[in-house]
């Protein structure tokens, strides 16, 4: 459905994400980890044609078969909302202030779909009730700031949903909720996947959410895919020493889903955009370095639960 | 739906003690305004007779007019009179025109507040095109032009604009006539007339709201809900005039109150431009006649419209953001 | 904001208000002639060698009326801002320094004041004692109390929170000694600014009221004055409506662009550039 192919976002000499490929079919639920600043939501954004205008976008986007220039806002508009839709991670500094709820989700139904306000209200009652929204007809009148965060991130899923998208991108869509409001909206997202045979694109660092929610799992690290594969393999046995790192002491992420777990610390801490190193990007902070890993680039290697970009496993891989 | 009545009652309550307090306090700056005024024009000078007739007068006559006018009474007195009158429309009798001077305003008054309000109406479109546009091209082209049309124009007395644009329009191309008003009955030849002084007012006054227009409008920009709106495929205009305008007009209301008093003073200078019979021509015609309580009333008069502007402004506050509507206690 | 580099505003600004001071102080000294020499027979003469902007109506030189005009508006615009500038920011520190009902009493008379537009001030003075350019100054000086008192106490609140304040108020200096030694020093920034900004404004003011017949009276030279004169004569004589107005524009422009790059340069918060 979409496609990335080698693609780059970068600021200057310095790369928010590097070399990025990946496909998206109808239906999957892919779970995006890796510590801030890592080049997760520069991924989102990409994919929904929004990088900044500050960044350059290189490589190839493939939406529904046909190619995006990465920035052409003319030929992204009309996938918005209809193709793909995003909810972001501050539900209240994501939705405007001034408006009611009401007209606010049905506002891409009235633009884009073309619905009366008699059909879009109706429309609305029913994305309400799909995305567990308390007492709708009074929600319909309200404002953002009278609802609870919960409330407000369903809120916004529900205008995600306003024109059936056929994905569905959450960048962090619960770092701001309560424990158990964001166990809820977890679920919410993967029974709207379910039901709706909408792919999902779950971007997280609670790893304890994407173990729940996703099939497949990208970890990056300073704008590098650097390990992907099945969720439960990749975190049942990560290659990685990365993905590691982050799995940190416990293993069994089976036991602590359902739990909010934060990251375990990795020692150092994600180095700025500009003082990345030019070969492996979590050189310097490995604790299985090897000398020539901070200057070149590691390649993909198969793993036995995918694959992962690290020197040490194609040096054992060429080994064995 | 009884549910839902019920918070409402408490808003609307509420907003009516908002109201009531806000409108408290419009009355007593009015009084102050009124206070100083009087100071200003009865008090100050000494012997308001001798100003009116003049260092050459002789005593008797100022004496024979002190008391036709009842200056022999004490101020204080004299203040609550004035004002007693004014709240009941009785302004007293203009000494040059012979006529009570409520008279004078209602007659004139139209043209005054047609003039400044066409006047913001233009105002407000130029800016926010003006401010918008240079806010969606931040830094590029678009962006530069804007910025320095409204550097200048903030540079332009508006009476000068004024004689460049007759100098234009009127003389070298004949389009519209140099000023003069045709009166209100030839509806057309009346607006032909208001072309050049409204667009005179406006003008520069449009260039100080889209810098603030401009200025606001970027700091909404980089609010979440904005990106929300494009991620939901609205057009790049929707989403500037439908989610970044409605949020960055606190600031502008601000201004435009402001500004409102700006072009009603603005007026007074573009009537004598342009020799439109308003309150501002009639308030210069009654200084040279030395028509003291006359001109009492017509500085009156403008303060109290200037006054009235900021009160609205601030009532609109609440109607323009509901964040505000509950926090009015 | 790289400091380093100049901002464009700040440096056109100062080239403008360079050269509007420096004529308006040159024309206390010198004119190329007398502004209020007549000379009938030479009236209305265009550009030449003799008079370089040419000729009025009566034969006056332009140049010399612009110059003599310029030192006109410039001491006007001084005086008053000078004047409201000062008693503004004095009421603004001993709001800030006072609280209570002192600040009070200083900001509800500065709100009362915004009643008042400086050209209603001034009409209404020009009406009680007559109209001279002394009535301009006092309005232009009124209008700017309330501003100059609001930019003093707010910045001042900001300094009395420092901690070479706390230290300088546990050395057992009284209120007024740290105003003046502390605070004012500190929030000179901001004034200037201000300062700078207003004073644009207040040149923009006395060309209106003295085209209205409110400042200057005649033969003292004046821009607005002479705008008002050349209106009369528009068909006969456009071009002595041009100059006037320009030097308006410069000097208007000049210390308005001053103003908005002293403040990117001290406050990059305010900014507007962002």
């Amino acid at each position: 459905m979409i496609e990335l192919k080698n693609l780059s976002v970068t600021l200057g000499a310095a790369a928010a994400v590097r070399d990025a490929s990946l496909s998206i079919q109808a239906g999957d639920r892919l779970g995006v980890v890796g510590e801030s600043g890592c080049g997760k939501s520069m991924l989102a954004l990409s994919m929904m044609g929004m990088v900044p205008d500050a960044l350059a976008v290189s490589g190839q986007i493939t939406l529904n078969g046909t190619a995006m220039p990465p920035r052409d806002e003319t030929a992204w508009r009309p996938h918005r909302a209809r193709s793909m839709a995003m909810i972001f991670q501050e539900p209240m500094a994501a939705l405007n202030p001034l408006r009611r709820i009401g007209d606010t989700v049905m506002e891409p139904m009235r633009v884009h779909l073309g619905l009366s306000r008699e059909d879009a209200i109706k429309r609305t009652l029913d994305l309400f009730a799909e995305t567990g929204i308390r007492d709708p007809e009074l929600r319909l009148r309200q404002y953002p700031h009278q609802l609870s965060g919960g409330q407000r991130q369903r809120v916004l899923i529900a205008l995600a949903l306003a024109c059936d998208p056929a994905l569905l991108i959450a960048d962090e869509p619960t770092t701001a909720l309560d424990a158990n409001v964001s166990l809820r909206i977890t679920d919410l997202l993967v029974r709207l996947s379910r039901q709706r045979n909408m792919a999902l694109v779950l971007i997280s660092h609670d790893l304890g959410a994407v173990a729940r929610a996703t099939k497949d799992i990208l970890v990056m690290y300073g704008g590098d895919i650097v390990e992907r594969g099945p969720t439960a393999a990749v975190l049942a046995h990560p290659a990685h020493p990365y993905t590691k790192g982050l799995l940190g002491a416990r293993p069994r992420i089976e036991q602590a889903a359902g739990k909010r777990r934060h990251l375990p610390t990795i020692p150092g801490s994600v180095p700025g955009l500009f003082d990345l190193p030019k070969g492996c990007r979590f050189s310097g902070r490995c604790s299985v370095e090897m000398p020539h890993c901070a200057r070149s680039k590691p390649e993909n290697v198969n793993t036995e639960q995918g694959q992962a970009a690290c020197h040490q496993l194609k040096e054992g891989h060429n080994g064995g | 739906m009884r549910r839902e009545n019920l918070p409402q009652m408490h808003g609307a309550v509420r907003m009516g003690y908002f109201i009531f307090r806000r409108l408290v306090g419009f009355v007593l700056t009015l009084l102050a305004v009124s206070v100083v005024v009087f100071l200003a024009m009865n008090v100050l000078p000494g012997d308001p007779a001798l100003n009116i007739l003049g260092i050459e007068s002789s005593e008797d006559a100022r004496a024979a007019l002190r008391e036709q006018l009842g200056l022999d009474e004490p101020a204080v007195f004299r203040y609550f009179q004035w004002i007693f009158n004014a709240v009941q429309g009785d302004f007293g009798v203009s000494y040059s025109y012979g006529v009570p001077v409520s008279e004078l305003i209602v007659e004139r008054i139209p043209m005054t507040l047609s003039l400044a309000f066409s006047g913001m109406v233009l105002t407000t479109v130029v800016a926010l095109v003006m401010g918008i546009t240079a806010a969606s091209h931040h830094k590029k082209t678009g962006d530069w032009v804007v910025m320095l049309l409204s550097q200048l124009g903030v540079a332009i007395p508006a009476f000068w604009l004024s004689m460049l644009l007759v100098l234009l329009f009127a003389v070298k191309l004949r389009w519209l006539p140099p000023g003069g008003f045709a009166g209100w009955d030839d509806p057309l030849a009346a607006m032909r007339s208001l072309v050049l002084p409204t667009v005179s007012l406006a003008l520069v006054q449009s260039a100080v709201l889209a810098r603030v227009t401009r200025s606001s409008a970027l700091e909404v920009i980089r609010h979440d809900f904005v990106r929300t709106a494009r991620a939901s495929g609205f057009s790049r205009q929707r989403v500037l005039w439908r989610h970044v305008l409605p949020n960055a007009l606190i600031p502008i209301v601000t201004i435009v109150g402001l500004q409102f008093a700006a072009l009603v003073s603005g007026t007074i200078v573009i009537e004598n431009v342009f020799y439109l019979p308003g309150l501002g021509r009639l308030i210069f015609q009654s200084i040279s006649n030395r028509d003291l309580f006359t001109v009492q009333a017509l500085v009156m008069m403008f303060a109290v419209i200037v006054v009235s502007a900021n009160f609205l402004v601030d009532i609109a506050y609440v109607l323009i953001d509901p964040r505000l509507k509950a926090r009015t206690e | 904001m790289n400091t380093r580099y100049l901002p464009a505003n700040l440096v056109i600004g100062a080239i403008l208000v360079v050269l509007t001071l420096g004529v308006a102080l040159l024309s206390v000294f010198w004119t190329p002639y007398d502004y209020t020499q007549l000379d009938i027979v030479h009236k209305f003469q265009g550009p030449s060698a003799a008079h370089w902007l040419g000729t009025d109506q009566l034969g006056r030189d332009l140049l010399s009326q612009l110059m003599a005009g310029a030192g006109n508006s410039m001491a006007v615009a001084v005086t008053a801002v000078v004047l409201g500038g000062s008693i503004g920011t004095a009421l603004g520190l001993l709001a800030s320094a006072y609280g209570g009902w002192v600040e009070d009493i200083v900001m509800r008379l500065s709100d009362l004041s915004f009643a008042f537009p400086a050209l209603l001030f001034a009409i209404m003075l020009a009406a009680a004692f007559g109209p001279s350019l002394p009535n301009v100054v006092v309005a232009i000086a009124f209008i700017n109390v309330p501003i100059f008192a609001r930019v003093a106490r707010a910045s001042a609140n900001q300094i009395w929170t420092r901690e070479y304040v706390f230290a300088a108020r546990a050395a057992g200096l009284g209120k007024f000694a740290i105003s003046r030694d502390h605070i004012l020093p500190n929030i000179a920034a901001p004034i200037i600014v201000q300062a700078t900004i207003e004073f644009a404004l207040a040149i923009l003011i006395e060309a209106a009221l003295s085209y209205l017949g409110l400042g200057a009276q005649p033969p003292s030279p004046s821009w607005g004055r002479m705008l008002s004169e050349a209106q009369t004569l528009m068909y006969l004589a456009p071009q002595l409506a041009i100059y006037p107005g320009l030097s308006i524009v410069v000097a208007v422009l000049g210390f308005g662009l001053l103003g908005d790059g002293l403040r990117d340069v001290t406050d990059p918060r305010l900014s507007r550039e962002r």
